[in-house]
């Protein structure tokens, strides 16, 4: 055995209460007492366990400290996969560290240390809920969860997985809670306090599984911490300070029954802390003689009071050796290297002492599969998994295992994906803005650097933002996983570009729309004729004079030629998702119809969606309900929280060569529990093909034949429409009464939208209309959209209808109109190029409370523009008048808009935040057209 | 913990002729967007006698600061020579720099400045009027003196609260895109009120 007591690791002579080896080995954690504050420190390993590299001024020993506790660190713990750092301490919170990805050395500014951090640990996350001093936090296996324990007498268990999530508070103890051990199996976490107990509970329900008493009743007096550990087989855990007649033992209890027989005495004061070796040893085979099997062992280190420590093999009456007088103060912690070969100790004195033993000592660690054969003789199989290295390799079992195995596999590139490895980190903001270097920038700082008055006269600085931080933050990316949300992002995605005549590009356009149903992996094997099958779909184009029909074939051969002549517009409705589910039962044709969109005019495979207005349910959720007979049950429900007011349908409609339709189904929902299907071609009756419309909510349901095919169907909670091949449309209640007979239109349906007693339709021919189907009047009659849409390539990429009845239709090239009924005129409502809009800046005029303000239609045809703007402002340089007549020209536009479309909440919204401008400004002419426009 | 960290202070201009403004580069991290601005100041220490001596050259708010690394220069005009007192006015004082957040103190950066003649027969003779035109001033800007408080950095409770009833949303782990949140509740009709027509 070797033993060194490295000087250079200290906290200036302050106490050191902690130490942790990175499960890598490369370097270990340090926590204790800053200079006003606690400090967490971490060192590099390399030159403890090597002289030369401690002579070696290249080599740095110091990586990184933190003095962001702002009272004395009591524990720091490496997670078991490495990434992070946790810490506690007397400031009541426990600290998650990872290591940042963005930024070059630096230094704790004011340190009297002049040493520079050679990593960038930076705290992601902050656990508030101890009422008193942290004094231990404890990793689980696999870093499901994060335990502490604090003085205030609870143990939080927090979601590792998602912080600050608190799993569970474990109350019981009557004293402080100093120690905390989890199970290696991951059955139970032990916990050691001041009062005289130790206690075991379980992590099935986190109920107490048992309660020790008898060892610790003699136990007078108090040490700082009370660390006990479990042995690697999981089969004795060990308690720190306990007494056995009078004398201070560390308590040996087993696994099974809890039986308290045996201890490691000798310590001459109380023992503060236990730490078992992570491997089990088996005897080394002398050369020469027999092999003969013996029982594997553990290794077990005790620290104590009485400042000496002491190491035993669980296979040796004595310890194998003691060392007295090691430190001037208290034992605090030990931790072990991962081989098991290596032992950092550090005590009160604030200074750390590192053992090394050979094999020879210690014995033959055993390998992985050997530590797991033990367990799997003990446990069974499911729970033999102590390491990363077995996790590939066995049987998942719980949802626990399956995120962790994804994790691992996930960090086997960590640093693409996430920036979060530990090695090779690129800094994620160079020192360049704008082509400006970050010394160019200082330079002209001041003269560059925004300064305003506030209203009272005050300077006011912008600052400079020169690093971003990587938003990634805690949570790799599985852990936020939450499925990119196809309805969401398919209203940004799926704009542009889509009017292409030839079929190919048609098909090229569809697919940005799967992507977002693809991106979870799994879901990619339900579709995997994703290439083969691919659907185009056309936009409709049509001048009023061609038959309807025509019209869309002519789209795949003639649109080229006949375009420049006809005065209509292309116009192009844009698949929103899930076109992917395609029905099974019309697949068979699908290859077919596939080859001959591209090559035949005659046929053609079409898909729509529809968008509809939905004002009444939040988190609504749109179920695809799947017809009988389907071999495919999966369907799916979509979760759909965000798009709540634009809530997605989906239409499908396929034609194959002869003209028919095939058995096209689909579903509209309205909310999440209202469902409208269509089947057509129900039955054939007298040579005509029936059509059904069926709509059910919370078991009601209701049924309409129809003599034509449906090509779309909307609803809202009052009125559901339903238009047709043969150019009807047909409105019914929503219990299922024919409100007026069919509505003939000049030409086919292009889309379809209901919103209360709105019912809005928009042709082929790109017509718009709107009715009030209550009052029986037209808001809008059959008006052109060639006024937004003549001079420009863009098409139509999305429409939809206010709950007031209010037509909006955004087009491609990122403008959105609406169409005022009493001026009878197009308003452009939202435009994405707008410059205005990139450099507004009335930040500081939102206050968190108007978040909900901001929803509703404008906002939902803005979209992020207004975040992106922010972003912007902050980044640019634009003098500061203009950036304020351009915010006030913005936020003149956005109340205009609002009011337009009738958006009352907006309007309130804007309303605030522009008085709050002027206010802040000192606008004082406008201010006074605002009381007016608010009276 | 704190959410705003000093990262560095570059002192420019230094030394500098004692009439000369004060010139800070502050380069400070923020860990997530502050809904208010930050207050520093500049404070010279006229007299290490008294505070009464104390000189709040200047104070400036910085925002918005959302989260991430920033920087700016703080720029402060000299101490007003009259309010110094004459014997202190060559010789070692200090000269701090404070931020407030809500009003609560969390950082307090102080540096020694020595004022000295450069002149060396005026540095032998000091007029017994100081003649701050020939005054140089020397900040030490190797060896800051970096105190931190403790504060409450969220709002008071009663309105956090407030704000998590109003905005139940801002679930960063959702695509920007995806945030147009849920429709206003106007003219919100009960779904079953169509059922009698």
């Amino acid at each position: 055995m070797k033993l060194l007591k490295p000087s250079w690791v200290n906290h200036n002579g302050k106490p050191i209460f902690s130490v942790d080896i990175h499960p890598d080995g490369t370097k270990f954690a340090t926590g204790g007492q800053g200079e006003d504050s606690g400090k967490v420190v971490i060192w590099n390993m390399a030159p403890v366990l090597r002289e030369e590299d401690e002579r070696n001024e290249n080599i740095p020993k110091l990586l990184c400290q933190m003095d962001n506790h702002l009272a004395c660190v009591n524990c720091v713990r490496w997670s078991n996969n490495g990434l992070y750092l946790a810490s506690g301490g007397d400031d009541k919170l426990v600290m998650v560290w990872k290591r940042a990805a963005f930024i070059g050395p630096s230094t704790v500014f004011g340190s009297s240390s002049k040493l520079a951090n050679v990593e960038q640990w930076r705290c992601v996350m902050i656990l508030r809920n101890h009422t008193g001093d942290v004094m231990d936090v404890a990793w689980s296996p696999h870093d499901v969860w994060l335990a502490s324990c604090s003085v205030d007498n609870t143990i939080v268990i927090w979601n590792a997985r998602k912080f600050p999530e608190i799993v569970m508070t474990l109350k019981g103890h009557t004293g402080l809670v100093k120690g905390l051990t989890w199970d290696p199996v991951g059955k139970y976490i032990a916990s050691q306090a001041d009062d005289r107990s130790l206690k075991v509970w379980r992590t099935m329900d986190w109920q107490l599984e048992t309660n020790i008493t008898k060892p610790f009743s003699e136990c007078g007096g108090t040490t700082h911490v009370l660390r006990l550990s479990w042995s690697p087989d999981g089969q004795y855990l060990v308690s720190a300070h306990a007494m056995n007649n009078s004398g201070p033992t560390a308590q040996i209890i087993e696994r099974d029954g809890w039986k308290t027989n045996m201890d490691f005495v000798g310590h001459r004061k109380a023992v503060t802390v236990v730490k078992f070796n992570p491997k089990i040893f088996k005897k080394k085979q002398k050369n020469g003689s027999t092999p003969k099997p013996s029982c594997p062992y553990c290794c077990c280190a005790v620290g104590s009071k009485d400042r000496s420590l002491s190491v035993w093999l669980t296979s040796l009456k004595r310890p194998l050796v003691v060392i007295h007088d090691l430190f001037d103060k208290s034992i605090m912690d030990i931790t072990w290297t991962l081989n098991g070969l290596g032992l950092l100790v550090c005590s009160m004195d604030g200074t750390v002492a590192f053992l090394d033993f050979s094999q020879d000592e210690l014995g033959d660690p055993l390998n992985e599969e050997e530590k797991n054969a033990i367990h799997q003789n003990i446990y069974g199989k499911s729970l033999a998994i102590t390491m990363e290295s077995q996790l590939s390799s066995t049987i998942i079992e719980n949802p626990e295992m399956l995120k962790y195995q994804q994790e691992r596999q996930g960090n086997q590139n960590p640093n693409e994906a996430q920036g979060i490895g530990p090695e090779n980190q690129t800094p994620k903001l160079t020192n360049v803005l704008n082509g400006e270097s970050l010394e160019d920038i200082r330079k002209n700082l001041l003269k560059k650097q925004v300064e305003t008055r506030t209203a009272d006269g005050r300077r006011r600085i912008t600052p400079l933002c020169i690093a971003q931080l990587d938003t990634a933050d805690f949570l790799p990316a599985l852990f936020n996983s939450v499925p990119i949300l196809p309805g969401s992002s398919a209203s940004t995605q799926l704009t542009p570009q889509i009017s292409s005549d030839s079929s190919t590009a048609n098909s090229l356009g569809l697919r940005p729309s799967h992507d977002p149903t693809t991106t979870s992996p799994n879901k990619t094997s339900h579709f995997p004729s994703l290439s083969t099958n691919t659907f185009s779909f056309s936009g409709l184009s049509c001048s009023g004079t061609i038959e309807p029909m025509k019209a869309l074939d002519s789209r795949f051969t003639e649109r080229s030629k006949a375009m420049p002549g006809v005065t209509s517009v292309p116009l192009t409705i844009v698949v929103l998702w899930f076109c992917l589910r395609v029905k099974d039962s019309s697949s068979v044709k699908e290859p077919k119809g596939k080859d001959e969109t591209s090559s035949d005019s005659e046929d053609k495979i079409m898909v729509k969606s529809i968008a509809k207005r939905k004002g009444e349910m939040e988190g609504a959720e749109v179920v695809e309900k799947r017809k009988k007979g389907r071999p495919r049950k999966d369907a799916k429900t979509m979760p759909f929280p965000q798009v709540t007011f634009l809530l997605s349908k989906d239409a499908w409609i396929s034609k194959s060569t002869d003209g028919a339709f095939s058995e096209g189904g689909f579903t509209v929902s309205t909310d999440g529990v209202t469902y409208l299907e269509v089947e057509n071609e129900v039955s054939v009756v007298s040579g005509s093909r029936l059509s059904q419309l069926k709509w059910s909510r919370e078991g009601r349901e209701w049924d309409v034949l129809l003599p034509s095919r449906i090509i779309i169907a909307a609803g809202s909670s009052n009125v559901v429409a339903v238009a047709c091949e043969d150019r009807t449309l047909s409105v019914f209640t929503a219990c299922g009464r024919r409100l007026i007979p069919s509505i003939i239109l000049p030409v086919p349906m292009s889309a379809l939208h209901c919103s209360g007693h709105f019912v809005m339709a928009l042709t082929a021919s790109a017509m718009l209309s709107v009715w009030d189907v209550q009052k029986q009047t037209a808001l809008v009659k059959n008006e052109s959209l060639n006024p937004i849409l003549s001079g420009t390539d863009a098409t139509v990429s999305q429409s939809f209808l206010t709950q007031q009845g209010v037509a909006v239709v955004s087009l491609s090239n990122g403008k959105t109109y609406c169409f005022n009924s009493s001026l009878e005129t197009w308003n452009l409502i939202a435009d994405k190029q707008d410059s205005l809009v990139q450099c507004t800046d009335f930040r500081n005029c939102v206050s968190a409370q108007d978040a909900l303000g901001s929803m509703g239609p404008l906002a939902l045809t803005q979209g992020r523009n207004l975040s992106a703007g922010r972003l912007a402002s902050r980044l640019s340089s634009t003098p500061h008048h203009l950036q304020q007549g351009m915010t006030l020209a913005f936020l003149e536009k956005q109340l205009s808009s609002a009011l337009i479309l009738l958006s009352a909440s907006e309007y309130r919204h804007w309303l605030l935040i522009y008085a709050r401008f002027l206010v802040n400004e000192g606008e004082a002419v406008r201010e006074g057209q605002c009381h007016c426009s608010q009276g | 913990m704190a959410k705003v960290q000093v990262l560095n202070v570059a002192v420019l201009d230094n030394p500098s002729p004692f009439r000369n403004p004060f010139q800070f580069e502050i380069t400070f991290e923020c860990m997530e967007d502050l809904p208010e601005d930050l207050e520093w100041k500049i404070i010279y220490v006229g007299s290490a006698e008294s505070e009464e001596y104390d000189q709040v050259l200047d104070s400036v708010l910085v925002g918005p600061v959302p989260a991430g690394r920033h920087m700016f220069v703080f720029q402060a005009d000299a101490p007003n020579t009259g309010l110094i007192p004459e014997s202190d006015a060559v010789g070692v004082t200090v000269v701090l720099i404070t931020c407030t957040y809500r009003g609560q103190e969390f950082i307090r950066i102080g540096y020694y400045v020595n004022n000295e003649y450069t002149d060396p027969e005026l540095r032998e003779n000091p007029p017994v009027k100081p003649d701050y035109t020939q005054l140089q001033r020397n900040i030490l800007a190797s060896n800051p003196r970096v105190t931190r408080f403790h504060i409450n950095w969220e709002a008071t409770m009663e309105k956090m609260e407030d704000s998590e009833n109003v905005d139940p949303a801002p679930n960063a782990m959702l695509p920007p895109t995806s945030m147009p949140g849920k429709a206003p509740p106007l003219g919100l009709m009960p779904d079953n009120s169509m059922d009698c027509l």
